[in-house]
């Protein structure tokens, strides 16, 4: 396992997992998802989480988030200790410290795009301030989703809901923002838009993210690159290049089988 | 059970044939309830001599028909939720290669066989419950002794009715199979079906032409009354099955916004909002969870208002003490089998609203635990199914009791009218109240399920790109 280069950094990390294992099933069905990760995420990056397929990236991404329960090993979350709470105070937490973006079926389909923009703001009964209307506004013109707006998921292009998404995601300027394959259903084109927005966002607003990737010129976005094999963190890189991504990965495929 | 493949393919899991086989069950036993009911009311009077034997044949068969309405109303309404929960599951089955008349074909058939079950369990059950208390009855001495047939050659009729109801309410409700594109398989997020703006002009000029010629037809039938109370009676059963097809056509188009008027009531808060918006935007999926309670309240009304109306004329006539006591008796027996009609609608609207409220949730698992996932706490989710079940039942009970008033008092009119003056208003306040509380506590109850089974949703339900 290769130590975080970023480790000593004086800022306190959004999130934390120490000794994190998650085991699916018992007996001969028993799968380590995730073996005794130890992880930092740090506050303004734009990390990427890389690894073959079925090597435990969405489980990383859904126990660093709260959805789902580390087997073992501690969790810190925006500094609240997520094996010590309830599903309430996580729910909570989740609602007013991190913002998701999926690959697909990110919005609630019978919401308008604004008002799937606006649902954490609803759903945590928060009013919207000025402040805050001018910042969703922005993101709205910036994503290019004026036009929009008004119309249901089901009216609009993949990508478009994607831009939804991230809206919703950076709305309430969460302490972090998980998107698991953000890019995942795009073409070439859009996925680069979505993911200049997402450097674009992490550069100038310091907006932390982690984003999970099979795609290295996604990751080439990031400033730090992660590798997981078979539930361990098996790289810790910083900003790559798409080429010296394949590389990386093609070794660990290889090594993998 | 022995369905083809395809026909678990289109309709899925046991739970969702289920329901289709439970309210065809039910429509068996109501169906049972009233055939035997008025087999032994017709031994009574033939044993009493009276002239009321032709009478009572055509109450109830009058009986009969709306037990059939009821029944095919509810199954349609449950193929419908069915279907239109597994439309990305068809459009999957279409984009593979699967043609569209062939899977609906497998709709009908699965419907057919889980409704003729269905409707024989039922009408077992139905005529040995009306025998069982038939029998406490004459014990305690309310009915006479009298040689009661067993079984009656109309029950026959009933199954085969209620069978080939269910497989036209399987035709009629998997009509959305053939909507489905294709391409709907691949959209990201599964859209409910808008109707476009000719298709509900068209279903409000339906409806009222149903409402309208459906009252006058109810009208007519209390006129007729004045003079020849069989046909009256029969007028008004096609005057109320007309106007309530008109409002169950076009109920999609008034009730969600009475619901969403009525959860504006409920306050505020997040899961008030987001259930409102639930009510609002899939206005088919609201309109299908209240249509069983809104037939439950309005049969119970319609006895309920009908037999108050009764009741108010028989007070008026100028009868002797024998001819009086006669009627009356009549009228106790009557709300006897009323009791048991009753308890059998609950159970329709009951069954009715938990299918739908729980194959919502089901439906909208991922949405829910989208939901929880952005932030919606366990009780959060409670509170919306329950607000949404409250706003729901509200609006379903009013409209019912309107109905229910307005049907049981032209039918006792129909009946009653011309031994009487004027038009006498059925209007029984306690049973009103009764009727409406307990519709509520019902829907509170019945929410309880799909609540529970809502809040079991993990937020990473959400997050699994299948199912
Ligand atoms: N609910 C579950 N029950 C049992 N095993 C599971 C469950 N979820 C995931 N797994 C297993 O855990 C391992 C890691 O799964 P995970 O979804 O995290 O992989 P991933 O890296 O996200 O893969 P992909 O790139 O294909 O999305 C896999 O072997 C998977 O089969
Ligand atoms: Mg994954």
């Amino acid at each position: 396992m290769t130590s975080t280069p970023f480790q000593d950094n004086a800022t306190q990390p959004v999130v934390s997992l120490r000794r994190v294992s998650r085991i699916y099933g018992e007996g001969t069905g028993r799968v380590a998802a995730l073996d005794g990760i130890d992880v930092d995420i740090h506050r303004g990056q734009f990390t990427a989480i890389m690894g073959p397929s079925g090597s435990g990236k969405s489980t990383l991404m859904n126990v660093a988030a709260g959805l789902d329960d580390a087997t073992s090993g501690e969790v810190i979350l925006a500094g609240a200790p997520l094996t010590h709470l309830d599903d309430d105070a996580r729910t909570r937490l989740r609602r007013s410290e991190v913002g998701f973006i999926f690959q697909a079926f990110n919005l609630v389909p019978t919401l308008t795009a604004r008002e799937n923009i606006l649902l954490p703001f609803e759903l945590a009964g928060r009013t919207v301030t000025r402040e805050q209307q001018q910042w969703i506004e922005h993101l709205i013109a910036t994503l290019g989703l004026t036009e929009r707006v008004g119309h249901r998921p089901s009216e609009l292009s993949g990508g478009q809901q994607q831009r939804v998404a991230i809206a919703r995601a950076l709305a309430s300027r969460p302490a972090i923002v998980f998107a698991d394959e953000p890019t995942g259903n795009l073409d070439s084109r859009s996925s680069r838009e979505v993911l200049t927005l997402l450097r674009t966002a992490s550069r100038e607003y310091g907006q932390t993210i982690a984003m999970v990737s099979h795609d290295p010129v996604a990751a080439s976005y990031a400033d730090r690159i992660l590798v997981i094999a078979d539930g361990h963190l098996v790289g810790d890189h910083g900003p790559l290049t798409p080429q010296q991504i394949s590389e990386l990965l093609i070794g660990f495929e290889v090594g993998a089988a | 059970m022995n369905h083809s493949s395809k026909g678990n393919l289109v309709l899925g899991s046991l739970r969702e044939l289920g329901t289709v086989g439970l309210v065809a069950g039910l429509s068996g036993a109501y169906a049972a309830v009233l055939i035997m009911t008025s087999t032994v009311l017709a031994a009574m009077s033939e044993e009493s001599g009276g002239s009321v034997g032709l009478m009572l044949g055509i109450v109830a068969g009058v009986f009969i028909l709306i037990a059939l309405y009821v029944g095919a109303i509810v199954i349609i309404g449950a193929v419908d939720t069915v279907i239109s929960g597994r439309l990305r599951h068809i459009a999957l089955l279409r984009l593979l290669g699967s043609r569209a008349k062939d899977l609906r074909v497998s709709v009908v058939r699965g419907t057919a066989t889980v409704g003729a079950l269905g409707a024989l369990a039922g009408v077992v059950v139905g005529t040995v419950l009306t025998h069982a208390t038939r029998a406490v009855l004459v014990a305690r001495g309310t009915l006479p002794e009298a040689d009661y047939p067993l079984v009656s050659s109309a029950l026959v009729v009933a199954f085969w009715a209620i069978a080939v109801c269910a497989m036209c309410a399987g035709w009629l409700g998997s009509r959305g199979v053939l909507q489905v594109s294709p391409a709907a398989a691949l959209s990201g997020t599964a859209a409910p079906v808008t109707a476009s703006g000719r298709a509900s002009l068209l279903r409000a000029v339906v409806a009222g032409i149903g409402i309208v010629g459906g009252f006058g037809v109810l009208a007519a039938g209390a006129l007729a009354g004045e003079s020849a109370p069989e046909a009256g009676f029969v007028l008004s059963f096609f005057g109320a099955a007309g106007a309530s097809t008109g409002f169950l056509v076009g109920a999609r188009l008034v009730i969600p916004s009475m619901v969403a008027a009525f959860s504006r009531l409920l306050g505020r808060d997040p899961a008030s909002v987001v259930a409102r918006r639930n009510a609002l935007l899939d206005p088919l999926r609201t309109t299908r969870s209240t249509m069983g309670l809104v037939i439950g309240v309005t049969l119970v009304t319609t006895f309920a208002s009908g037999m108050a109306a009764l009741r108010a004329s028989v007070d008026a006539w100028e009868l002797d003490a024998e001819q009086r006591a006669e009627a009356l008796q009549i009228m106790d027996v009557t709300t006897a089998v009323l009791v048991g009609i009753i308890v059998i609608s609950s159970l329709i609207a009951a069954v009715g609203f938990v299918s739908t409220m729980s194959l919502t949730v089901i439906q909208r698992h991922r949405e829910i635990g989208l939901l929880r996932t952005l932030g919606f706490t366990q009780r959060q989710v409670r509170t919306m199914i329950t607000k949404e079940s409250v706003a729901l039942s509200v609006s379903a009970i009013l409209f019912g009791t309107v109905l229910g008033i307005i049907y049981g008092t032209s039918a006792a009119q129909s009946l009653v009218g011309s031994q009487g003056s004027g038009f006498v208003w059925g209007v029984p306040w306690v049973s009103l109240a009764a009727i409406a509380v307990c519709g509520l506590v019902l829907v509170l109850l019945a929410s309880r399920g799909p609540a529970r089974r809502a809040i079991d949703i993990a937020p990473v339900e959400a997050l699994r790109i299948e199912a």
